[in-house]
């Protein structure tokens, strides 16, 4: 490449003008990041536009619950309920208004709310054919008896007093159909009513819901609102203990892990680049080499800016640290221009063509995730190929003029070459090249089980203190919170009674409507509610004198008045009241309608809760299909659909970037058997880094699948570089330069092993596995090979 | 003239007497409430019969029934209608079983999910304990006569005080339990339940806490 020879003979009596370009790139960088919109949410790592993944994920953010701040108290062994109860006010009363709003510990007493004594009243327009006929069955002189009986036992007991309207109005106990209703709305299994508060069923724990201002995202404000509880919490007696629970706490211990773990990283990071730097290089010369990252994340932030209004927290994060590895290209040119004999334009030209094509092949393999599902992949492929391609002309053009001048020889020489040891040592050569296939072999068949996980929550940091915290309140509550979720939509909120009645009812069929949670049962189309009252009104119509002859006469033997039960038949001719969103509300059902009925500008939507299991949720998805409005989502299909659309991104990243890699490499080579042996670094490194993640258990998930790239485009550089040095007459020292750029690689990457993160983790893990075979693979096998074959 | 100066001189002798009439109610009741702790803090076990008469408007007749209590300190009951219905309800703590001769069914329950049975529950456990303190907090309690001591409560909770108007309760004479249970209803029904064969403080078969067989 003479284009760059000259272009330095050209510069080297520029070289303020080179400084200057520089200064101005940092300043802009500066002043671009200072402007720069930052979210630090994950929805820039889902899938946008109109994949089905993308959309479940819209609608599980509405899930009941889902935004709400949930607070368990518990009472310890000795601690009772009187005193749980204070507690539990004593709480709610002391939590911040401005950060807790509409703190609500229960519903007022169910036991003296106008629920319970007026829900009768409705029962024309809850009960359908089927309660219809349960009650046809029950008009028979025995049943009648039986119930009669049953109240007349009811009444000379204690309880008779608090029961005998009730017997007057309902004498055969017909509201207990209505009553059935409430069963469908309980999003807490385990939660019955004591004293207008939430109580577990053994009486031991409480609960307070609230809302938040501050953003499930929004890690400062999360801090706020954490040590707004403790301070309350602080508060509490001696055997009550409170957890809270929402979205919050993991979002500040992920970035309070994370910046622990930056601690962590960036010092055995900066140790190992210091341990490095004095093994390999020795020489303040090399600075200007490890400054070369920093001015290309600056040229790739100014790029980014440019393209994109708002910059996602973790591709900025993710993509700082991929520009790492444009390290390499300063260390190949430094290598070359300080260990090789020829004049530093004659090395500049020969180092160029390696640097250049395996800087190509690195942005053939990023600029795949252009077409990524995920808009946070998209952003890091702009960014990584802005990166990249600053790092290439800085590395090129500029670092050559400040690595200084040609020092002697040190460490590692010709002599020391692999290819060198072979001739001095046949029988070495054939001892790396069975290990190799050894090796491989075994990972290659190992990396057939490799899984794909798109279960958001693995990603992030899950402190045990906190996953047991959700345990307990599943223990206790019951799933709730975990449950499937069916919508069903419409414009007019009449019509999305309608759909979500044809929900009910399919739930119905697959007999799971006890494990649900939904309005349907009580809150009906207009339809529907016509429909009843003509039932009710026939039905009774018909049964009406059976029914007083049978209740006068079992009435008779047990001797009741004449006028006892005149409130039930006259409650029969009262014109049936409308049951609407306004009665549930002042039924004390306003909270929960909020969270089953959903409404925006243009659309209500209605949810119910469904068990989440795979068999049904398969079922019911092909039945709900055909219905217009229903959309259903599941947490596990939706972490399936994440990994069905990861796998999908990944395989076309393998294939196009690997067709693009091997174009490249066509072009460069013009030889098949020099392309498969550039190409060996890189097919090792990733099927050690496949089969030792399968050995291992771990699994291939948002981040790790991105840092796979890292090892192609890595590859690739090695392999360029390795068969390029055999071609070259000029000594680049690409041995030393790959062994260098590996452990710095390693140091700056394999560092994140020691993150507490999942994510971090798995990088760093991903990394080190995939660089350590692909540096040995470069520097011990090509030889071999080449040595073979020449 | 005459008429205002009459009516203001029986004012002011009212005015006059009745804070004495107050205190000496008041302290009367003090001291009768203080003797009744006394007394019931000696009680371990009581077993007696009672009958019930109800006068309910919706039965033409009055019902009769009768039956037997049992309590434990401090809170173990059973409470048990032989006749008309063999039916009734033993408590242990929260938990407890109710029985009904008619279906031969026996239902478990827990004053916790059964709020009527919960308040049952505590106003039969108050009364055998006589605990004064938890009455006193729901009740605003007159006296009636002191000797034989007959007490008038009225609920103070408005849900209670919606459908009870008042309870009277008479006491024996040595003040250790009570002999009489008059609760009237708003709408001019009543319960009243006459307690015998009161013996306190024995020895109660071990299984008189558990429901029958069906």
């Amino acid at each position: 490449m003479k284009l760059f020879a000259a272009c330095y003979t050209g510069l080297q009596k520029r070289r303020r003008w080179l400084v200057l370009l520089l200064l101005l790139l940092a300043v802009g960088s500066v002043w671009n990041l200072s402007r720069l919109k930052i979210e630090e949410s994950i929805v820039a790592m889902l899938p946008d536009g109109k994949s089905r993944a993308a959309k479940d994920f819209e609608l599980l953010t509405k899930a009941p619950f889902a935004r709400k701040l949930i607070i368990h108290l518990r009472a310890a062994p000795g601690a009772g309920v009187e005193g749980l109860l204070a507690a539990t006010d004593r709480l709610r009363a002391s939590l911040p208004g401005e950060l807790f709003s509409n703190p609500v510990s229960g519903p007022k007493d169910m036991g003296t709310s106008a629920l319970m004594s007026e829900l009768g009243d409705y029962m024309p327009l809850l009960l359908d054919r089927k309660e219809l006929q349960q009650i046809a069955d029950q008009l028979n002189p025995e049943s009648v008896d039986a119930s009669l009986a049953a109240d007349v036992t009811q009444l000379l007991q204690p309880q008779g007093i608090a029961l005998k309207n009730k017997i007057r109005r309902d004498p055969l106990d017909l509201q207990r159909f209505a009553l059935q209703k409430l069963r469908f709305l309980n999003p807490f299994p385990g939660i019955r009513v004591d004293k207008g508060h939430f109580l577990s069923r053994d009486g031991r724990s409480s609960l307070i819901l609230a809302d938040t201002p501050v953003l499930m995202t929004d890690a400062a404000g999360g801090r706020k609102l954490l040590d707004a509880f403790h301070r309350a919490q602080g508060q509490l007696p001696a055997g009550i203990s409170a957890e809270l629970l929402s979205g919050h706490p993991y979002t500040v211990a992920n970035a309070e892990t994370i910046q622990g773990d930056l601690r962590v990283v960036l010092l055995a990071s900066a140790v190992g680049i210091l341990v490095v730097f004095v093994v390999f290089l020795r020489s303040l010369r090399a600075l200007p080499v490890f400054l070369l990252p920093l001015f290309s994340m600056a040229a790739a932030l100014v790029m980014v800016s440019l393209w994109f209004d708002k910059l996602s927290g973790i591709t900025i994060g993710f993509g700082a640290v991929l520009l790492g590895i444009t390290i390499d290209f300063g260390l190949h040119v430094y290598f070359a221009l300080q260990l090789g004999d020829n004049s530093r334009p004659q090395l500049l030209q020969a180092v160029s063509r390696p640097v250049l094509f395996g800087g190509l092949t690195t942005l053939a393999a990023f600029s795949v995730l252009l077409r990524s599902e995920l808009p946070g992949q998209r952003q890091l492929a702009v960014f990584a190929i802005a990166g990249i391609t600053a790092a290439l002309l800085l590395a090129l053009l500029v670092l050559p003029h400040f690595i200084g001048k040609r020092e002697e020889n040190t460490g590692l020489g010709r002599a020391n070459n692999p290819a060198s040891l072979y001739t001095r040592r046949p029988g070495l050569r054939w001892f790396v090249l069975l290990s190799w296939v050894g090796i491989a072999g075994f990972c290659a068949f190992a990396a057939q089980g490799l899984r794909i996980n798109g279960e958001l929550r693995q990603l992030g940091y899950m402190p045990q203190e906190l996953q047991k915290a959700e345990k307990r309140l599943a223990e206790v509550w019951g799933g709730g919170r975990n449950r499937a979720l069916v919508f069903a939509s419409a414009a007019d909120l009449d019509m999305a009674l309608q759909r979500n009645e044809q929900v009910w009812q399919s739930l119905v069929e697959h007999k799971v409507q006890d494990e649900s949670v939904s309005l349907a049962p009580l809150l009906a189309s207009r339809q529907t509610k016509r429909q009843r009252v003509d039932d009710w009104q026939v039905f009774w119509r018909e049964r009406r004198e059976t029914t007083e002859d049978l209740i006068r006469a079992g009435g008779q033997k047990y001797g009741f008045s004449s006028d006892a039960f005149s409130p039930f038949f006259s409650g029969l001719d009262n014109p049936p009241k409308d049951l609407d969103i306004e009665t549930l509300q002042r039924w004390g059902l306003g909270r929960l309608l909020d969270n089953l009925l959903l409404k925006d500008n243009n659309s209500y939507q209605l949810v119910s809760l469904v068990p989440d299991r795979p068999e049904l949720i398969s079922r019911l998805e092909s039945e709900l299909a055909t219905l217009p409005g229903v959309t259903l989502v599941s947490q596990t299909r939706f972490g399936k659909e994440l990994s069905r659309e990861i796998g999908i991104d990944f395989s076309r990243f393998i294939i196009f970037a690997g067709l693009g890699v091997v174009l490249l490499l066509l072009v460069l080579f013009r030889r098949l058997p020099e392309v498969f042996l550039a190409l060996l670094p890189v097919v090792t490194g990733l099927v050690v880094m496949f089969g030792a993640m399968t050995w291992m258990g771990l699994e291939l998930n948002l981040f790790n699948g991105v840092a796979s790239i890292l090892i192609i485009g890595l590859g690739v550089d090695y392999g360029i570089f390795m068969v390029c040095h055999d071609r070259h007459k000029e000594y680049l020292a690409s041995s030393r330069a790959i062994i260098v750029s590996g452990l710095t690689t390693l140091v700056g990457f394999g560092a994140l092993v020691l993150a507490r993160h999942p994510a971090l983790h798995s990088i760093g893990l991903t990394v080190l596995l995939g660089i350590s075979a692909s540096v040995p693979t470069a520097v011990l096998v090509i030889p071999a090979f080449q040595k073979k074959a020449g | 003239m005459l008429k205002t100066s009459l009516s203001a001189a029986i004012s002011l002798i009212l005015f006059m007497v009745a804070p004495a009439l107050c205190c000496a109610e008041s302290t009367d009741l003090k001291s009768l409430l203080n003797e009744l702790k006394i007394a019931s803090a000696q009680t371990r076990t009581l077993s007696s019969r009672f009958v019930q008469e109800k006068n309910l408007a919706i039965f033409s007749e009055k019902l009769l029934s009768q039956g037997r209590f049992v309590f434990q300190s401090p809170d173990s009951l059973r409470w048990e209608l032989l006749t008309p219905v063999a039916s009734g309800f033993v408590l242990r703590g929260s938990r407890g079983e109710r029985w009904n001769s008619l279906n031969r069914e026996l239902e478990r329950f827990s004053v916790k999910d059964n709020p009527i049975m919960g308040i049952v529950a505590q106003q039969l456990l108050a009364w055998a304990r006589v605990d004064l303190d938890w009455l006193e907090k729901r009740y605003h309690m007159e006296l009636i006569t002191l000797n034989p001591a007959r007490l008038r409560l009225m609920p103070l909770d408005p849900g209670e005080a919606g459908f009870i108007d008042y309870l009277q309760i008479l006491f024996a004479d040595n003040r250790r339990h009570v002999d009489e249970v008059l609760l009237m209803e708003k709408g001019g029904d009543s319960t009243l339940l006459r307690f015998t064969d009161v013996q306190l403080n024995i020895e109660l078969p071990e299984n008189i806490f558990s429901p029958p067989e069906f």
